[in-house]
């Protein structure tokens, strides 16, 4: 015990130092969310290495269960197929001189959409804490870019990628208190705001939803369509109804929402691009800060 | 009793110039002198490390409430008080007197003085930077930052040691 304490005695200042610095360093990284993402990924960068190999030990106990999913997926996507070859046969039948489903997939594939899709792998997980990340093994050589969409491979909403290293990426999910998206019930065109509250890894809440939109306990929820981060035609699964109740005001639901999947057990997901993304965003921020009218003012000058 | 006011005055006015002045005033984003490590220079040679080392991480507290940068100058001047030894038995060896003074020409030769500001606000002005920019992409961008805002910086100190701290602790 007396040598312990005289140990102490003599690194007092460097246990000092370090007490100091660890707690600055935490507050600065918790001061702005641009700091938040950054230290994190590149702590992850480092970090991520290790997680990796941990991980690949874990992954391949849980090799059934994806072999499962996997098959499900094939066999919903062979569905699928199956009835766009009908439906291109009743075409090229119908109309011979037509564009036939078999050129638009290939018109497709030349790049007609404007969203690119990639896969990766979840190295690093949390859902305990109120600003939860989710660290990825592909980065900026992979062509993963900051503000791309991620869903999970069954098309539940993720989250969207925050920032990039060079081999990892770092998503800010849904389970985030600072995450923000908007969604909607199946067949229902009201949209609410939905975010985490930071409790139950589970659930999100709703709110904002107008009192006329018709919802019962169970009702599926879809994002709105109108994110840039996820494509408007595919239906981006959330979750379902657990409960709703109107608001103070009487005038929107306060709806919670049990998630589709349990994110805590992510294991593969799916990264989607947006290839305007920079570009509507640009143009909406020209609008907000008034930057547009000065160009468009000096484009009437151009033009006396 | 007398020279611990001083000390705090000293504090003070160097906290209120950098917030008050140099960070009000636009000089571009490379010059940005931080010149409040200068208290951490003029503090007495033998001066115990724990006591440079709660000083400094209240410097760079004040510092870092008046301006909402969250714990970015606790870091970096706490960082500085920490090295602030090792800096001063580079620039002057294991020689220098210790008696109750301030690291001036009378105590430091003038070429180990200008090293010695020079190695401090080098040390806290990269930490400073290369914390603020979280980011390796734009590292010449940083480094000149470093650089300017670190020439800055040193002439400051250098002046106010020279004109204002000696002839009030020597008088």
């Amino acid at each position: 015990m007396y040598r312990l304490i005289e140990f102490i005695r003599r690194i007092y200042v460097v246990l000092l130092f370090v007490i100091i610095e660890t707690v600055a360093l935490y507050c600065y990284s918790h001061s702005t969310q641009y700091t938040e993402a950054k230290i994190l990924s590149h702590a992850h960068s480092v970090t991520g290495a290790l997680h990796s190999s941990v991980y690949g030990v874990i992954h391949f106990f849980s090799l059934r269960r994806e072999n499962q999913n996997l098959s499900e997926r094939v066999a919903w996507l062979e569905n699928q197929l199956s009835l766009y070859r009908e439906r291109n046969e009743e075409l090229t039948a119908t109309a011979s001189d037509s564009l036939t489903f078999s050129q638009l997939d290939s018109l497709t594939a030349q790049n007609l959409t404007k969203y690119r899709y990639m896969t990766a792998r979840v190295v690093a997980n949390s859902t305990n804490r109120l600003r939860n990340y989710i660290t990825l093994n592909r980065g900026l050589m992979h062509g993963v870019v900051p503000h791309m969409g991620v869903i999970t491979p069954d098309g539940m909403m993720v989250g969207y990628v925050a920032a990039c290293s060079e081999r990892y990426s770092v998503v800010i999910p849904l389970l985030n208190a600072d995450y923000r998206t908007s969604g909607k019930i199946v067949d229902d065109d009201h949209i609410g705001s939905i975010r985490w509250n930071g409790h139950s890894p589970y659930k999100v809440e709703m709110e904002e939803l107008s009192k006329n939109a018709n919802i019962e306990v169970g009702d599926e929820v879809i994002g709105s369509g109108v994110s840039h981060y996820f494509p408007s035609d595919v239906r981006i699964k959330i979750g379902y109804i657990d409960s709703y109740t109107l608001n103070e005001s009487q005038t929107a639901y306060h709806v919670v929402i049990r998630l589709a999947s349990d994110l805590s057990r992510l294991s593969n997901v799916i990264l989607i691009e947006n290839a305007d993304f920079k570009e509507v965003t640009d143009l909406e921020e020209s609008v907000k800060n008034g930057s547009y009218l000065r160009s468009m003012s000096i484009g009437e000058g151009a033009e006396n | 009793m007398h020279r611990y006011l001083t000390y705090a005055g000293v504090f003070v006015g160097l906290v209120l110039i950098q917030v008050f002045l140099i960070d009000n005033i636009s000089l571009g984003i490379y010059f940005h002198p931080l010149i409040y490590i200068g208290f951490l220079i003029i503090l007495p040679l033998d001066t115990k490390p724990i006591w440079v080392l709660l000083l400094s991480a209240l410097l760079g507290l004040v510092i870092d409430s008046m301006t909402g940068m969250g714990g970015l100058n606790v870091i970096a001047t706490t960082a500085t008080g920490f090295m602030r030894g090792t800096l001063l038995g580079i620039t002057s060896g294991h020689n220098t007197s210790t008696d109750d003074s301030i690291p001036s020409l009378y105590r430091l030769t003038e070429k180990n003085l200008a090293w010695f500001i020079a190695l401090v606000i080098l040390l806290h002005s990269s930490i400073y930077f290369l914390l603020e920019a979280l980011s390796l992409q734009h590292i010449f961008h940083t480094l000149l930052r470093v650089i300017l805002s670190g020439i800055g910086a040193g002439a400051f100190v250098w002046f106010f040691v020279k004109l204002f701290i000696e002839k009030i602790f020597n008088k």
